[in-house]
């Protein structure tokens, strides 16, 4: 857990971070949003020290961190930066090995760990681990840059608007990968991101950031149904709100199961349980569809959902 | 890259045109009856004989040729006749000699000519233009380097060229020559090695230390304004006051003139280069990973020994091959106030108006300097961060 308590940095006469409070929960992702220069990152910096705070206190599972170990703080803490920050003179396994490497732990260890966590992020530990930043793409020097968090298995994840310079396309890629980690690691993870949709989808609670204040923390699905101001209400947009709600709930929620589920039919299109509602409109309003099947991870056509169903629940 | 297509070379046919001319207007050779005497010059076809002369048209048409012609090799063939014809170059001279050097008159003795001189620098710059075209690697270069110097050594070594002044002179004082090489090895290396060690330090000072920078910058730019000779002369005073103030001094061998005024020229002049190469080196390594580094529990230490020193190396060492050339150059100059090196037969050899005697000053000189300009070039390469290395290595292979 990591409390931020009364916490205030200034900047000469400017204040970057004024005077909050915010609670990260053990396990859940908080993610701070908000346009650049709000104080977003200057909070994440606080958190491992790479900046002091001007005054207020941080604590790391009850622990002041101003009378912490600098060092054991932060080997304790996973660093994910924009533009990856990755060792160009290092290969992917020494990049990932830097945190192992000042614990010291075993050459065996520190190789196994970097084949597991290659494998996890979906990279062939015989081709890139050798390889150098240089002769990745954005997408995969990013997954390196994930995994070299994650290396020693830390109990915080700070992240740093990780994903901002990939394209679209990769940026929803790593999106997805991170939602998958997060399910089975379970990291206290701070993230930093000024794009409302990544916010969205990522967190468990967002705390919205204007001129180093905090308007509004909580849970997607409040900040969507309530924002706080006018200003959290322009963030998240007034009008699409509708499909930025659905885009939050899986089909699971609203489909009709059936009794025995059964194998598809060969060829047949459908869904999958834990795509969005957003995503069933868009596929049932382009097929014209009134009703579309819904299969598991294995295949197995496990429910239907039904047009009307998701136009009355579906928000 | 080699295809039928690969348009007509001009700067080699341009070359080749202006050797043809230079080889055939200059002489390539004079004879001289003694070391002061002015000599006889001979022309190309009176030095080298019908044979020599068509030797060298028939080669020099050759090369344009092969930059004019449609050929698919152009490039390869040209480097190996441009090879050839440098390797053998020399023997034009072995030519002339044993045609014109009158035997009865021991202190005759030839000479090398403008044509000679013109010939030799018009093929080496054909080479580069060559290696240039064919994209060769840092070890081909070496290669056609080594097989044009064995030539030369080979012939030096068989007795072929005793009887140019050049080798006379060399001849005449071959325990100077060692002692010259040993003082300007030892002075320009010296003030290269203390000039890092104190720029290094500098350099330390001042990324810690903002208000260091500027001082420090026009300190050292200052240093590198003033002229060398002058500079050299500027410190023979303060010297001397400073060893006649403690005699202890002297017995180090520190005196107004001599080795410590170079030294300390030495050392000035190489400040610049090396502060400035080393403070850029070390401050534009990508915040990113510093802050990565940092972010991540690396101390400032591991930070600077595994993340900054190992990035910035290849541009420190660029430093070290600039200064250490022009410090080889350089040190020729300190032979006026009686350092030593290869600048003291330039300067005998102006004083008694024998060039050749500038000559065996000159030439080591020069190729001291690009002997440091190898090597360091290739230590620079060998300790860039790999990936550099990875892609040249893939491209040179599927070049």
């Amino acid at each position: 857990m990591i409390e931020l308590k009364n916490v205030t940095r200034r900047f000469g006469q400017t204040v970057a971070v004024d005077h909050i409070d915010l609670t990260v929960e053990t396990g859940e992702v908080c993610v701070l949003v908000g346009s650049s220069g709000c104080g977003k990152s200057t909070t994440l910096r606080m958190i491992n020290r790479l900046l002091p705070t001007s005054s207020g206190e941080i604590q790391v599972d009850g622990e002041d961190i101003a009378g912490m170990d600098l060092q054991r703080l932060r080997l304790n803490m996973g660093y994910a930066i924009q533009g990856t920050g990755l060792f160009p003179h290092w290969t992917v396994a020494r990049n990932i090995a830097l945190v192992p490497r000042l614990l010291k732990w075993p050459k065996a260890r520190i190789q196994a760990r970097v084949s597991e966590l290659l494998e996890m992020l979906d990279m062939d530990p015989a081709r890139f681990a050798g390889a150098y930043p240089q002769q990745l793409s954005g997408g995969q020097a990013q997954r390196v840059g994930v995994a070299r968090a994650l290396a020693a298995d830390p109990n915080i994840l700070l992240m740093d608007e990780p994903f901002g310079a990939l394209d679209a396309i990769t940026r929803e890629n790593l999106q997805l990968e991170m939602l998958r980690l997060q399910r089975q690691l379970k990291k206290t993870t701070v993230f930093v991101t000024h794009d409302i949709d990544e916010a969205l989808r990522l967190a468990t609670r967002i705390a919205v950031m204007d001129q180093g204040r905090i308007i509004q923390h909580d849970t997607p699905e409040n900040i969507l149904r309530r924002p706080a101001s006018d200003f959290v209400e322009n963030l998240v947009g007034r009008q699409d709100r509708g499909l930025k709600l659905m885009a939050l709930r899986p089909v699971r929620d609203l489909m009709t199961p059936h009794d025995k589920p059964h194998p598809a039919e060969p060829g047949a299109d459908g869904l999958k349980e834990d795509d969005s509602l957003r995503l069933a409109l868009s596929v049932m309003l382009w097929q014209d569809l009134q009703q579309v099947a819904v299969f598991d991870h294995l295949g197995n056509e496990t429910g239907v959902l039904l047009r009307q169903r998701l136009i009355e629940g579906g928000v | 890259m080699s295809s039928l297509d690969e348009p007509p070379n001009r700067v080699i046919t341009a070359l080749g045109l202006l050797a043809l001319v230079l080889v055939w207007v200059l002489d390539l050779g004079t004879v001289q009856p003694n070391r002061i005497v002015s000599g006889t010059g001979y022309g190309l076809f009176d030095a080298a004989g019908w044979f020599g002369a068509v030797t060298v048209s028939v080669g020099l048409c050759a090369l344009m040729a092969l930059a004019i012609l449609p050929l698919r090799r152009r490039y390869a063939l040209l480097g190996v006749l441009l090879t050839l014809a440098l390797t053998a170059l020399p023997d034009l001279l072995v030519v002339f000699t044993s045609a014109h050097l009158p035997r009865e008159s021991p202190y005759a003795r030839t000479a090398v000519g403008a044509g000679f001189w013109s010939l030799l620098f018009l093929l080496v710059l054909m080479l580069i233009e060559v290696v240039g075209r064919l994209r060769l690697g840092r070890r081909g270069q070496l290669g056609i380097l080594v097989v044009i110097l064995a030539g030369w050594a080979l012939l030096v070594r068989q007795g072929g060229l005793d009887s140019l002044s050049l080798m006379r002179e060399f001849e005449s004082r071959p325990d100077e020559f060692l002692q010259a090489l040993r003082a300007h090895l030892a002075l320009a290396l010296g003030a290269v090695a203390i000039s890092f060690v104190l720029a290094f330090a500098l350099v330390l000072k001042m990324m810690r230390s903002e208000g260091w920078r500027r001082p420090v910058f026009g300190v050292v730019s200052f240093l590198q304004t003033i002229p060398s000779l002058a500079l050299f002369g500027l410190l023979i005073a303060p010297l001397s006051a400073l060893t006649a103030a403690f005699p202890v001094l002297q017995g180090l061998g520190i005196r107004g003139i001599g080795w410590a005024p170079a030294l300390l020229a030495l050392i000035a002049y190489s400040l610049l280069p090396m502060v400035r190469n080393t403070f850029v080196a070390l401050t534009e390594v990508p915040e990113a990973v510093i802050d990565a580094g940092r972010g991540m529990g690396m101390t400032e230490r591991q930070l600077f020994l595994q993340a900054r020193l190992p990035l910035a190396m290849p541009v420190i060492i660029e430093g070290v091959r600039i200064t250490t050339i022009q410090a080889m150059g350089l040190t020729a100059v300190a032979a006026l106030i009686g350092a030593g090196g290869f600048g003291t037969f330039i300067f005998q050899g102006l004083g008694q108006a024998a060039m050749d005697l500038v000559l065996l000053g000159a030439l080591p000189t020069i190729g001291l300097a690009l002997a440091a300009d190898v090597v360091l070039s290739a230590l620079a390469t060998a300790l860039q961060p790999r990936p550099a290395a990875v892609l040249q290595h893939k491209r040179t292979s599927s070049g």
